[in-house]
């Protein structure tokens, strides 16, 4: 029986690792491939698979459905607009402390909100959204009110004698894609981990995790605060690409769109994260889609997903890519 | 200065029963499905729309329009039931989220593509002032209370004694009991929600005048504000709901007034949020329900 398996393993070749490194390749050779329209639509969609990275990880392995992630966005993106028309420093100490900041305002708002349960916890997370953003209106002396953050630098590098400012679009998406591929591993890492089967196992069946001894309560505390770091460092991005950061980032439409990449990627999945962004946030911006016509496809693939395709489109890609693979 | 304060605290009031009349709806939809629906504002936007339509373009007069507004509401309100809503009894709470949010989407954006995403203004409505009590009072906000007043007169009545108030009290209570029974469970659920939306959109229709203006993100906006309310009121407790959206729009009033303008629109989610701390039940319940 096993014998017929390996013979059978052995005439199928797989090949996964090479489509992976010809998908990499592609990915690092996109600026000389696409227009310069393309690849400004594939910098918007790693900026947006940050946030979403995060996201994943509080909806996809803990099973906590939150709008706050735009909440923390903004947060990262006047973080790291501020550092950087007010002290000049160098773009990575920005999206440093521009997660740290979001991931520290996590804490206490996570200890009341993570209390509630279901609809209470939805409702909480959206107030969030809500009042960051009157608070950025309304915080005249540090946030310049409706008027905005403009003429934020772009990011520039000190590493020792040497310093240099990524310009142009090509630069950037390099910056991106290389703090997105960080950003992949550091969620591949975690979900590996141990924790992330807690995580997992929180998700399943809280009560039972918790006769288990998983301190569960302490696992979303820390899952919650992790994606509002993740969702600062995508801010801190966001606000360096664009150079304006506006009251307007607290909104909701950002965390639908993240909430989509997720859901309609395939929560719990790494991949469904990366080729969420990829469809819902790259194609539809490649495709110059005005947002009224965005946001309703939106709203349609939601009740699709939660009708007919509740584990999202990524298992249908898995499935074709195990299959091109050869992969049993 | 007191007279003042009398003034903001009726101003007050009449937003509150603006709020009241949506949040009802809302509230009793989550009564029968146990989810928050998130796109009860955009019916309040579409029966505006509809309304400022009936006025601008057919060149009807505001009493048609009220009636052109809330009818083509019902009608988008029963496809949305007939697609969406009715699928949602017993699915888990998530999914009730993110289905509202996806109508919310679809609504809002639709009517913003046909229509353009400017402010349109909207002529019509009764806005001579009248003299009660040595105050002066436009018309249309005597009517938005008076409506109020007969529509939760109204509503206590059904669900006390109408058959469709007590299948509806039924489903709330035990959705199973009610199939073994024989209450068609998705048809009261359609019923209830045709009846908020439609509420939602008569609401709309008597605010427009007072607002004046209409655009298609102003669902959102009410979403936002109702949602705090139907914590407050306790969810699906109907009495409550109105009370609370009270106290709401006499808050807002008094905060532009004394506070700033600018904090009005938080007023409702910092409320929410100390509500959904110390007493997610609501005001006027003494046990959790939800």
């Amino acid at each position: 029986m096993s014998l017929t398996q390996t013979s059978e393993r052995a005439r199928r070749r797989d090949y996964r690792i090479p489509l992976g490194i010809l998908l990499f390749s592609v990915a690092l050779a996109a600026p000389f491939i696409g227009s310069r329209y393309v690849v400004h639509a594939l910098i918007i969609a790693l900026v947006f698979m940050l946030p979403a990275h995060g996201l994943n990880l509080l909806v996809g392995y803990t099973g906590l459905l939150s709008l706050a992630q735009a909440a923390f966005f903004g947060i990262g993106a006047y973080t790291a607009g501020l550092l950087a028309i007010g002290y000049g420093t160098p773009f990575y100490v920005n999206a440093v402390v521009a997660g740290l900041a979001a991931g520290a305002v996590a804490l206490p708002l996570g200890v009341p909100a993570l209390r509630l349960r279901s609809t209470s916890f939805v409702m909480c997370t959206l107030g969030f959204v809500i009042i960051g953003q009157a608070i950025a209106k309304n915080w005249i002396s540090v946030t310049r009110g409706d008027m905005g953050l403009s003429g934020i630098p772009k990011p520039y590098f000190e590493l020792g004698p040497l310093s240099f400012t990524v310009g142009g679009t090509t630069g950037f998406y390099y910056l991106a894609l290389a703090i997105g591929i960080l950003a992949t591993l550091a969620v591949f890492a975690v979900v590996r981990s141990p924790a992330g089967r807690n995580m997992v196992a929180i998700r399943e069946n809280e009560t039972l995790a918790e006769s288990l001894g998983v301190p569960t309560w302490h696992y979303k505390l820390i899952v919650f605060m992790l994606s509002a770091v993740f969702a600062g460092v995508g801010g801190s991005l966001y606000a360096h690409y664009l150079t304006v950061v506006s009251p307007l980032t607290f909104q909701m439409y950002y965390s639908t769109t993240m909430l989509i990449i997720v859901l309609g990627g395939g929560a719990g999945m790494i991949s469904g994260t990366i080729f969420g962004s990829l469809l819902f946030v790259g194609l539809t911006e490649a495709l110059r889609i005005t947002p009224e016509l965005r946001m309703i496809a939106y709203g349609l693939c939601l009740l699709v997903l939660v009708f007919w395709f509740k584990q999202g489109f990524a298992p249908v890609i898995n499935r074709v890519w195990n299959a091109i693979g050869g992969a049993k | 200065m007191v007279s003042t304060l009398i003034e903001q605290i009726v101003n007050g009031i009449v937003t509150g029963s603006v709020y009241a009349i949506v949040a009802v709806g809302m509230t009793m939809i989550f009564g029968v499905l146990r989810a928050i629906n998130f796109a009860h504002g955009e019916y309040y936007m579409l029966g505006t729309f509809g309304a400022w339509f009936a006025i601008d373009y057919l060149g009807l007069s505001y009493e048609a329009s009220i009636v052109v507004g809330i009818l083509s509401t019902i009608v988008i309100a029963y496809v949305v039931g007939q697609l969406v809503m009715r699928r949602m009894v017993g699915a888990p709470a998530e999914s009730g989220v993110l289905a509202t949010l996806g109508i919310a989407l679809v609504l809002q954006n639709t009517v913003i593509l046909v229509f353009g995403g400017g402010y349109k203004f909207f002529s019509g409505g009764y806005i001579e002032p009248v003299s009660i009590l040595g105050f002066s009072l436009a018309e249309q906000r005597v009517l938005i209370l008076v409506v109020c007043l007969l529509v939760f007169i109204g509503l206590e009545l059904m669900v006390t004694h109408s058959r469709m108030g007590k299948a509806m009290r039924a489903v709330s209570q035990n959705v199973e009991c009610c199939e073994v029974v024989g209450i068609d469970v998705p048809q009261v659920v359609l019923r209830t929600f045709i009846l908020g939306a439609a509420l939602a959109a008569l609401s709309g229709v008597l605010t427009a005048p007072v607002n004046v203006s209409v655009y298609g993100g102003m669902g959102e906006l009410i979403t936002f504000k109702t949602l705090p309310i139907i914590i407050m009121g306790g969810l699906g407790n109907v009495r409550g709901t109105f009370f609370a959206a009270m106290i709401l729009g006499i808050a807002e009033s008094l905060v532009a007034t004394y506070v700033g303008l600018q904090y009005r629109d938080t007023v409702g989610f910092a409320t929410l949020i100390l509500m959904l701390m110390w007493r997610p039940h609501g005001l006027f319940s003494t046990q959790a329900r939800f």
